[in-house]
């Protein structure tokens, strides 16, 4: 569906992104995680046509480049920054951009509705988006992404400042797509988020694409051992290990096991392991 | 084109629910060119002709009939009595009418007035007493003229009317032989004179009027449609200038707006549909130029349903507002380059389109500027613009005189449109 072949971009001396190969299979959520400046949105600026990479080609269902109209027309964005007109109401705003698509007559109205239903704003498509809370944007602006039936989303940070009412509504809409066959980029700075919906994260550091894999293969390459924390007649004992059933089971034989704490790695250590640092630093 | 129409119907339902937007829009250029229109007439319309405060102290039949005379004069409006009814004018009234304006010259029939009236051959002559304001010396000069016609108008009357004037020549000879200041020379005339002129009217055949087939001048006019040099009422000023002002807030408006997707980011989300940058810029532009000629063709409807502005040429007004617009739509794209927010774009737009207004006769018309600021005015656009828009109605262009500042201000719309185009950032990153 995506493929991504030495993508390489650079503002001046620095270099945004270098070098990134990836390809995304239809249906896939694909998650891409770093800190700020990793060259996340350069990618998925390039990806959308927005830059033209200085090296390397994108191609998008079957070859097309994002320079293209067309092509861009079979990719839906959903940009951190909510980019919603406040002074329409949350139709209006769903409509324009549709029309942009090219959707006109019948098509636009149904899909205009049915957008605004896979959000859950329908009640709500009459008022003004200044009068939406942060979570009702967060939402309009995914219909938005979503009303001309893309085969191909870009969520930047959907969930950012939103309440968990509305978090978890946004998941299950991209749990919908997906089961309807959508392949999702994702960003986000939560990892949680990244282990529930994605298939395969792909984690980027000064332009780099560090490692790619599945959340399980990722954690187990480089997210280290676990840690299992114990009291027993021995006292309080902490132990890293590869299989910490075994450990607990030696424990409890060593006699007298009274509590214990397993700690099992997760993305926040695998980026820890490949970077040095923090997610959120 | 469905695309950048979609893009057009946008900016303008976000104009419409704008509701300060909309106010200097729409309804502040209606404001300005009426208000300004009524300060320009002065009179604020009270009637044709000059306003004249008429101050009656004689109180005779004469001065009477010639305040019926006058009132009845298409030339001259009169104030006899007070604003608040209670009373007839004063002389200090009068004087105080002229000081604030309210009239442009008074005239005082003093006491003796009607007795003069009735002594044209002797006891020198009818006197009025006028003032007016120094600064309307073209007035004072009419309304000599004007007092002139019709104090010669009474005698005529009177000459023409046989009895009257034999009642006239009696009184005049017993005046005459009472009259001890009277130059020896001139009493002999009169003595001879008048009984000679009572003889003749004596001997006239009956019905026949004293002045009957006498001829003292025959003015022949015919109607001329005379190549107009100025506006008909100061509304022809005042509208233009106010469709300007509408078409400055247009500007002001559609370039703040460019800034303002760029700031919350829809320009981006714009530029991730399948559409073109030039569509995306076309579709604001077709929004701006709808909007400027919108506001045009409101404010000359109104004009000319209320304030009776009619254009010498409705083709040429045509191409003047489309002109305008036109080069407006370009002046708006080069205002969304000039600030990185809202607030700066606000701030630069705003005080160049006030330099060009100043400079260019957006502020006080073309007519009153000092001759230097006119020659700088050439710089303006908007000096172009309310040439073209006046041209058209009541500057009595030609399509030939109308072509120089039309392509003048396409010119203009060309350049600012490509310097901005140019220079236009479609991120907040650049």
């Amino acid at each position: 569906m995506l493929r991504l072949d030495g993508l390489r971009k650079s503002f001046g001396s620095t270099c945004a992104v270098a070098d990134l190969s990836l390809e995304l299979c239809r249906g896939e959520v694909f998650g891409l995680l770093g800190p700020n400046g990793a060259g996340k949105t350069t990618t998925v600026n390039m990806v959308v046509g927005l830059l033209a990479p200085d090296a390397g080609r994108i191609a998008i269902d079957g070859g097309g480049s994002p320079a293209e109209a067309s092509v861009r027309a079979r990719i839906g964005v959903a940009p951190q920054a909510l980019a919603i007109y406040e002074d329409l109401t949350g139709e209006e705003n769903v409509a324009f951009f549709a029309r942009l698509q090219g959707l006109s007559g019948r098509e636009l109205t149904q899909r205009t509705a049915w957008s605004l239903d896979f959000v859950g704003l329908t009640d709500r498509r009459g008022d003004r988006a200044k009068t939406y809370s942060g979570g009702m944007k967060r939402r309009l602006n995914l219909a938005i992404a979503v009303v001309h039936d893309p085969p191909l989303l870009l969520l930047d940070e959907p969930t950012v400042g939103v309440d968990p009412q509305s978090r978890n509504a946004i998941f299950e809409n991209i749990q919908r797509l997906q089961n309807d066959g959508r392949t999702i980029i994702y960003t986000t700075h939560y990892m949680e988020e990244a282990q529930r919906l994605c298939n395969r994260v792909g984690i980027m550091d000064h332009g780099r694409l560090l490692a790619m894999d599945t959340v399980e293969a990722l954690i187990r390459d480089h997210g280290g051992m676990s840690v299992v924390t114990a009291e027993n007649d021995a006292g309080l004992c902490r132990v890293e290990t590869d299989d910490p059933v075994a450990e607990l089971g030696r424990l409890q034989a060593a006699g007298g096991l009274r509590i214990f704490r397993l700690d099992r790695p997760d993305l926040e250590a695998v980026f820890l392991n490949l970077t040095g640092r923090s997610l959120r630093d | 084109m469905y695309r950048i129409l979609a893009l057009t119907a946008k900016d303008l339902r976000l104009l419409l629910r704008d509701k300060v937007g909309f106010f200097f829009t729409f309804f502040f250029p209606v404001l300005y060119a009426t208000f300004f229109g009524f300060i320009f007439s002065g009179q604020g319309g009270d009637g044709p002709g000059i306003k004249l405060a008429l101050v009656d102290e004689d109180r005779t039949d004469g001065s009477r009939a010639f305040i019926e005379r006058l009132r009845a004069a298409p030339e001259v409006t009169l104030v006899l009595a007070r604003t608040d009814g209670s009373g007839e004018l004063t002389r200090e009234d009068a004087v105080a009418l002229v000081r604030r304006g309210r009239a442009a010259a008074y005239v005082v029939l003093a006491a003796g007035f009607g007795d003069r009236a009735d002594q044209p051959f002797h006891g020198g002559p009818l006197q009025l007493e006028t003032g007016c304001d120094p600064s309307r010396q073209a007035e004072a000069g009419m309304l000599q003229g004007i007092l002139t016609r019709y104090v010669y108008q009474g005698m005529q009357e009177t000459f023409a009317d046989r009895a009257k004037l034999r009642q006239y020549l009696a009184r005049s000879m017993v005046d005459v032989r009472q009259a001890d200041e009277l130059d020896p020379a001139a009493r002999a005339a009169l003595n001879l004179f008048l009984p000679a002129m009572d003889q003749f009217l004596a001997n006239l055949p009956e019905g026949q009027d004293s002045l009957a087939g006498f001829q003292s001048l025959e003015i022949k006019n015919t109607d001329v449609a005379r190549q107009r040099r100025g506006p008909k009422n100061p509304f022809e000023i005042s509208f233009p200038q106010g469709i300007i002002w509408g078409i400055l807030g247009c500007a002001a408006g559609f370039g703040i707006s460019m800034v303002s997707e760029r700031t919350k980011g829809t320009l981006v989300r714009l530029r991730m549909a399948p559409i073109t940058p030039g569509q995306v810029l076309a579709g604001k532009a077709l929004a701006c130029f709808l909007t400027t000629t919108g506001v045009a063709t409101l404010l000359l409807t109104l004009a000319a349903v209320a304030f009776q502005v009619r254009p010498g040429s409705v083709p040429l007004l045509a191409l003047a507002v489309v002109s305008v617009s036109l080069a407006f739509v370009g002046i708006m794209m080069f205002l969304s380059v000039l600030g990185k927010t809202e607030q700066s774009a606000g701030g630069i737009g705003w005080a160049i389109l006030t330099v060009m207004a100043m400079i260019g006769g957006g502020m006080v018309p073309l007519a009153f500027l000092p001759a230097w600021m006119a020659t700088v005015g050439h710089v303006s656009p908007v000096k172009w613009a309310i040439l073209a828009i006046e041209g058209a109605i009541w500057r009595g262009f030609s399509a030939t005189e109308m072509l120089g500042p039309c392509a003048i201000l396409l010119g203009f719309g060309a350049l600012f449109f490509l310097i901005g185009a140019r220079a236009f950032r479609w991120s907040e990153s650049g």
